[in-house]
């Protein structure tokens, strides 16, 4: 295994022009989550990232991302599934971007996500939110961010170049 | 007994409908590791990114994140790390508490991440993990997807109870 530095990662996967949506402080019961999900389900919207984390007092937060144009679609119907997911507030960031960057040491290795988040913090990269899963790191970050987050990955890594 | 108790009883005692089962190619889970919640001041800097470099310089192995801003604008960060590092990392962090502004730390010392795959990027999956748990009386700590997978943290003594409702509930090969 070589140095930190030029650890070997595969190409990112970057996916542009997308909406954040933080559902805050929903109640933690079975199904308080359904009503958007069969939302996105209804409309075959994929959940091109999600997470969910406590917020205390019985309550979660679930933060999804979608593409922005299905967003629009879904926009009219916000208000009432708010009212239905109990939610206590909903905050939308737009546009953003997900960039995943997969990186077969990730789970063995102490000190890569430090590694990862250093570099975009050093390079003023705001994180809008991250779900880091064995091999497998996520970013939601602004999308006019994406060019410098590229750069600046590529540098701390060793990308493998995509054969034409 | 609490509203959402009766709710949930009531619902266990009449049964809710049966929905149809969801094809997954498997279900996989971590070895035992310890999860942490910290609550932390946003910043002009990612107060994540201190917490990492700490850990890290500590040759402490994280496994799972999660990272996002909670409704007071603090950044709420989960992480799960082996459990023989937790004694380290809870010292580490106490240590730096002050310069790293933690406002809130909570752990878990036994807990496992669940996986289930693939994702896809479906909603009825995330749904259907969600919901299922919760019926069952398991309570993921926290909830993430990767490329193929999504993942909850299970509290070790619960995993056995959420395995088995996710077998009923998911179809597998």
């Amino acid at each position: 295994m070589g140095s930190a530095e030029t650890l070997e990662i595969y190409p990112l996967k970057i996916q542009r022009g997308l909406t954040q949506l933080s559902f805050l402080r929903i109640p933690t019961r079975p199904g308080a989550t359904r009503p958007l999900f069969d939302l996105l389900e209804r409309h075959g919207v994929p959940v091109r990232f999600l997470i969910e984390g406590c917020a205390g007092d019985y309550n979660r937060d679930l933060i999804v991302c979608i593409d922005s144009e299905a967003f629009t679609r879904l926009e009219p119907e916000l208000k009432e599934l708010e009212i239905r997911m109990q939610t206590q507030a909903l905050e939308l960031r737009q546009p953003v971007a997900v960039i995943r960057v997969l990186g077969p040491h990730f789970d063995i290795r102490p000190g890569t996500s430090s590694l990862l988040f250093g570099a975009l913090q050093r390079a003023d990269i705001t994180i809008f939110s991250n779900a880091t899963t064995i091999t497998s790191s996520m970013f939601v970050i602004p999308d006019d961010q994406v060019e410098t987050a590229k750069r600046v990955i590529g540098r701390t890594f060793d990308i493998p170049k995509k054969k034409k | 007994m609490s509203e959402q108790s009766k709710t949930l009883d009531i619902m266990r005692r009449i049964g809710a409908p049966r929905p149809e089962r969801i094809r997954i190619s498997g279900i996989l889970q971590s070895p035992l590791l310890s999860s942490l919640t910290l609550l932390l001041p946003s910043g002009d800097s990612d107060p994540a990114a201190g917490v990492l470099e700490i850990l890290g310089g500590h040759d402490i192995n994280i496994r799972f994140i999660n990272k996002y801003k909670d409704s007071a604008g603090n950044t709420s960060l989960c992480l799960c790390i082996d459990a023989d590092s937790l004694d380290t990392a809870i010292s580490t962090l106490d240590v730096h508490e002050e310069s790293l502004g933690i406002r809130d730390f909570v752990y878990h010392p036994k807990v496992k991440v669940i996986s289930i795959y693939p994702h896809k990027q479906r909603p009825r999956v995330a749904e259907r993990l969600l919901t299922t748990l919760r019926m069952n009386g398991v309570d993921p700590l926290s909830t993430n997807n990767a490329s193929s997978v999504v993942s909850c943290v299970v509290n070790s003594e619960e995993v056995e109870q959420a395995l088995a409702c996710l077998a009923n509930a998911f179809e597998l090969p």
